[in-house]
Order: C-alpha cells, then sequence, then structure tokens
C-alpha cells in the first residue's frame, strides 16, 4: 500500500506538532521515522490514523482517503500497548481472531511462542516488555497491507529486538508497507530501506538510507595557518556546513564528496581525508543547531 | 560451500555495496563458483536482517557486472560461461579500490608520485618476487 502524506499540519493550542509535513511512502518499502523526543512521530502517526484530527492537510492510501474498508488492511501498534489486565493473552488471540478477517490466530500463537509468552497469562501480570511482544505477535498475525509501528522493539531484549525487525522485513518481502518509529537509530539503519527525520514537527531530511551514506560524507582538510579562504566554496549547494577549528577544516558534504576534495586541496589544504557517515551521524547533522551553517561561518 | 556473507549496518558504506563487494571477492576468491546459487532476495533479507529492496538492489548491480545472472522462478547463480572472465573483473574491482585508498592516504600524508611508486615497487616485489 502506498502512502502519500501531504501538508499534514497539526497544533496543539499554541505548538505545531506536525508542521506542513509532506512524505511519500512506496508501497512494498520499510520507512523509518526518526526523532529527538517530541518530534511528533507519534502524532503524525495518529493523523495519519484518523485518531487525530489535523488542522490542514491530507493523508491518502493508494490515492484513498482513511474509510472502513481500508481498516481491515491496516494494523496501527501504539507506542504503549493498550491490553485489559484482566484478559488472558489467548483470550486476546480469540477477540482479534474474531475482529478481523484476515487474522490467522496459529500465527499469533506461533508468534507468542518464540517471544516465551504463555497463553494462560493474564496480560496484567507482564512486564512492560511482554506487553509489547504480545501486540506485536497480534498484530503481525493480521496479514495486514500497511504496518504503522509505534516504538514496536521498546522494553524488548535484544534477541527479541531482533526478532522484530526480522519479521517487519519479512512483511516488506510480503509486499506489506511497514512504517516504524524508533529511538535507536540502529535498528532504523539495518531494517529500514528509506528514512524521513523529524524534528519539532517539521521534516528535516528524507531519503534512501544507502543513497543518504553513499552521497554524505566528511571532508576533512589542513590548512598551513589559520589565514586561509574558503570563499571559492561559499554557495555550493553540496555543502550542508562547514566548521572550521584552527588549521582544521570539516566541511559536510550532501553529495560530490571527491569534488570537494580536490576543491579544498587546490586551495591549499593538506591530510585531505574523506570519511563515511553511518546514520547516526547523519541523524546528528540534520538535528544539529542551524547556526553552524556555512553561509554564516563563512563570514566570520 | 555455502557463502556466508555479513553486512555491518552501522558502517557509513551503503549496504547494497557491502554485499555487492563481498560477493564480487567471493567469486574472485573461488568462495562462490560457476553455475553456484545464491540465497533468494528474502532468504538473505532475512538472514541479514535487512531490507528485501536493499538486497534486491544489490543483485541487480551484480547482474549488471556480469557476476551473476537471475532465472525467473529459480533464483539467482553464480554466472557460468564468462566465470573466469567475470572472476577477473571481480578481482580487479576490489583490489582498484583497496589501492585507490592507499594512494590517497598516502597523497594526503605529502607522499609524491615517486614516493608512491617506490612504495608500490617494493611491494609488488614482496608479492611477485619470481616477476
Amino acid at each position: 500500500m502506498n502512502i502519500t502524506i501531504s501538508h499534514l499540519t497539526k497544533k496543539f493550542a499554541a505548538t505545531l506538532a506536525v508542521d506542513d509535513l509532506s512524505i511519500e511512502v512506496p508501497a512494498g518499502t520499510i520507512f523509518g521515522l526518526l526523532g529527538p523526543n517530541g518530534a511528533g512521530k507519534t502524532t503524525t502517526f495518529k493523523c495519519m490514523l484518523g485518531l487525530a484530527r489535523a488542522n490542514h492537510g491530507t493523508v491518502r492510501f493508494d490515492g484513498k482517503t482513511l474509510a472502513p474498508p481500508l481498516f481491515e488492511g491496516i494494523v496501527y501498534l501504539p507506542e504503549r500497548s493498550v491490553l485489559y489486565d484482566w484478559m488472558r493473552v489467548g483470550e486476546l488471540v480469540e477477540m482479534n481472531r474474531r475482529a478481523f478477517k484476515r487474522f490467522k490466530a496459529e500465527r499469533a500463537l506461533e508468534l507468542l511462542k518464540t517471544f516465551g509468552i504463555d497463553a494462560n497469562k493474564r496480560c496484567g501480570s507482564l512486564s512492560k516488555g511482554m506487553k509489547t511482544a504480545v501486540a506485536v505477535a497480534a498484530a503481525f498475525a493480521r496479514e495486514a497491507d500497511l504496518l504503522v509501528l509505534d516504538e514496536p522493539t521498546s522494553g524488548l531484549d535484544p534477541v527479541n529486538q531482533r526478532h522484530v525487525l526480522n519479521l517487519m522485513v519479512n512483511e516488506a518481502a510480503r509486499g506489506a508497507t511497514v512504517i516504524f518509529s524508533s529511538h535507536q537509530i540502529g535498528q532504523v539503519e539495518r531494517a529500514a530501506e528509506r528514512i524521513a527525520i523529524l524534528d519539532r514537527g517539521k521534516l528535516v531530511l528524507e531519503g534512501a538510507v544507502d543513497d543518504l551514506k553513499a552521497d554524505r560524507k566528511i571532508v576533512e582538510a589542513i590548512f598551513p595557518d589559520e589565514h586561509y579562504s574558503l570563499n571559492g566554496l561559499s554557495g555550493d549547494k553540496r555543502i550542508g556546513r562547514i566548521d572550521r577549528s584552527g588549521r582544521i577544516v570539516r566541511v559536510v558534504a550532501l553529495d560530490g564528496a571527491n569534488d570537494l576534495a580536490r576543491r579544498l586541496e587546490e586551495a591549499g589544504g593538506t591530510g585531505i581525508r574523506v570519511v563515511d557517515l553511518n546514520l547516526e551521524d547523519i541523524f546528528l547533522y540534520a538535528v544539529a543547531p542551524t547556526s553552524a551553517r556555512a553561509d554564516v561561518v563563512e563570514g566570520s | 560451500m555455502p557463502v556466508v556473507l555479513t553486512v555491518d549496518a552501522r558502517s557509513g558504506v551503503p549496504i547494497y555495496q557491502q554485499i555487492v563487494e563481498q560477493v564480487k571477492r567471493s567469486t574472485a576468491l573461488g568462495v562462490l563458483q560457476a553455475g553456484e546459487q545464491l540465497p533468494t532476495v528474502k532468504q538473505l533479507a532475512l538472514d541479514l536482517t535487512i531490507n528485501p529492496n536493499t538486497v534486491a538492489r544489490a543483485y541487480r548491480d551484480l547482474e549488471r557486472d556480469g557476476v551473476i545472472e537471475t532465472a525467473p522462478g529459480r533464483g539467482s547463480f553464480v554466472k557460468g560461461d564468462g566465470a573466469a572472465a567475470s572472476t577477473k573483473l571481480a578481482a580487479r574491482d576490489v583490489a582498484r579500490r583497496a589501492m585507490e585508498s592507499a594512494v590517497r592516504e598516502a597523497k594526503a600524508m605529502g607522499l609524491s608520485r615517486a614516493d608512491v611508486r617506490t612504495v608500490t615497487d617494493t611491494v609488488l616485489d614482496r608479492w611477485f618476487p619470481e616477476e
């Protein structure tokens, strides 16, 4: 299922929780939503699924607005799983079986077993991580077209975290679309094909993880003294920012790192290094204060 | 012998590129031989816990470079006939990349072209003493 979010905006009193957000999620993609606390990830999910009313903007699922016929194929896993404490895990599975036509009860029970959960236990007696696992087991037994997962690995141990990631991979291989948020960049880096980074409700970066890694590099150069000019590079759209500290300059290249390396060399730089960036580096540069941007530093 | 691929998801090198290079290296070293089958896209994605589209992208690149061929419905195989040629090509690709970074590093540290050539000759003498 292909999802198109356009100009989504959500205000809470004076705060813009989601600010003119437009994202396209192609069908069959695992899409990771990243952002610091309070960036608007959960609000985005809620607006997408009609659980909160957006002030502006639209969300389309295969070109259609959200309506009852689509509900069966869409799974939402909230950040904090909502389970009835008094209900036994097995009863929860039965409830899901009655509620959703495509729900596979055997699959849910099999997943519960891999997570090491006893179906006879009451939900209220489970730890936070185990509650997440129960909700995950129910979600992945739905044979959904779209899974919207808010922090699907929170509270789980590393083995079960990896298990959830593999379930996501499995869903994508089946052709389903998976959108998830996580604080653990390493997980997003591993499983997601595309990512979007939100900061204070705004989209600051979006793209394919592998493309971002291939394009974004740091180019480092050392100059003979502190009086060097980088004017030749000012206004270059490929430069994300320039950090100067004494004789050392570090340029965040958004593209064309090798060419920028050559330009720095021509400007008199030596010891040129092109450094790869992983997703955590890319994330930190994307949400870093804008005061360090190239044009500002250039004039100093 | 089944080929064992690994990826370092935390590295700055794109995952599809890591897979492409490993398969090329494995064919160059003969670990993967002509006609040998690669895991399916889904299987490799699950084995490595990475995105299926990422694996598909790597396989497309390998196909384009003539290292593997995909028979619809049967899977991907290391290319048969031109195995030797594609192997050599793959080996060259891998070697060239390693040398590029070595030369770049040498230049960055201030060595001249002549200096680098001397170093290269020393290394070549060590590994190809008979030629």
